[in-house]
């Protein structure tokens, strides 16, 4: 029979190995796995904690963002904005013209013939206003 | 049904070195020559015994005691075969079909084979079998195999291996007897 004659042949193993062969890839196999696995476990860890990581690090982003766009579009202080002008156009257009405060200070040396009326100083400078008396000139006459 | 690798399994749960280091010692030599006999080429499959037991390492935590370990590996080592004949298919320049051709014309600096005229002729027959066949022809008459441990490593049925070992017999007959 056919099989009788591949048994035969088959009997003998034609593959041949290097010698020790068995031993080395052994040695081999063994010494490569077992570094693996701590590698393995540290991995694993970080492998475990990453979507945690990831969840609070787009959390602190938001956080940033969110205080830094707070802070620029609400921190405007009123502040009065002053117009530029030089040191000459501001005693020029201020300090000559004397406002009714000025003048409401220096009442005091105003003619006595107003002392004993019922109207007070800041009345008759707005009296005086309103005639369109220059207020510079009133002062100059106190 | 007795597990033959029973102890391997508690020993693995227990202490994981060094049972993989039994699993190595007890079936490296098994695990290379099937792989041997699928790949022909020592290199080759020198590459494919140490895929398999990386792979198994890596995977031994999900490792169920449902089959046996020794299934389990074989099954490994046959896809870490059938990877490398299908790299080879796409490399090299001669094809692993007749392998007196192939040692005659191959640049491999050691091929290992030391088999005479017939042994030749009959690996050249279990050659040109489809590779599936092969595997089973392999594991059936050389690793002695019973039909049902090849199901769950082939994951084939029982019956489509009875009958796929029937046929690679009688086309090996058919090739050896026509010369």
């Amino acid at each position: 029979m056919m099989m009788k004659q591949i048994i035969e042949i088959s009997d003998k193993n034609p593959f041949k190995v290097p010698e020790n062969y068995f031993e080395e890839v052994n040695r081999k196999i063994i010494s490569s796995t077992s570094g693996y696995r701590s590698e393995k476990k540290n991995i694993g860890l970080y492998r475990k904690l990453r979507p945690y990581l990831a969840i609070a690090a787009s959390v602190a982003i938001l956080a940033v963002l969110s205080y830094m766009a707070i802070h620029n579009f609400s921190s405007r202080d009123d502040k009065p904005v002053l117009p530029e002008i030089t040191l000459n156009e501001f005693s020029d257009h201020y300090l000559n013209d004397i406002d009714n405060l000025t003048l409401e200070e220096n009442t005091g040396t105003v003619a006595p013939v107003f002392a004993h009326s019922d109207l007070n100083s800041s009345e008759i400078i707005d009296y005086l206003v309103f005639e369109n008396i220059d207020i510079n000139e009133i002062y100059e006459r106190l | 049904m007795n597990n033959p690798d029973g102890d391997i399994f508690e020993l693995l749960k227990s202490n994981v070195d060094k049972g993989f280091r039994i699993v190595v010692e007890r079936y490296s030599s098994k695990l290379y020559w099937h792989i041997r006999r699928i790949v022909i080429l020592h290199e080759d499959a020198d590459d494919a015994l140490q895929n398999t037991f990386i792979n198994a390492w890596r995977n031994i935590d999900n490792f169920r005691n449902e089959s046996s370990i020794y299934t389990w590996l074989y099954a490994i080592a046959t896809n870490e075969s059938l990877a490398i004949i299908n790299k080879r298919k796409k490399n090299a320049a001669v094809p692993i079909d007749d392998l007196g051709s192939y040692f005659a014309n191959s640049q491999e600096g050691s091929t290992w084979f030391d088999g005479d005229e017939a042994q030749i002729k009959l690996q050249n027959a279990i050659l040109r079998l489809p590779e599936k066949q092969r595997i089973v022809f392999n594991l059936k008459y050389f690793n002695d195999m019973t039909y049902e441990e090849m199901s769950k490593i082939l994951d084939t049925s029982v019956g489509a291996l009875k009958a796929s070992y029937h046929y690679a017999v009688k086309k090996i007959e058919n090739i050896i007897s026509n010369g």
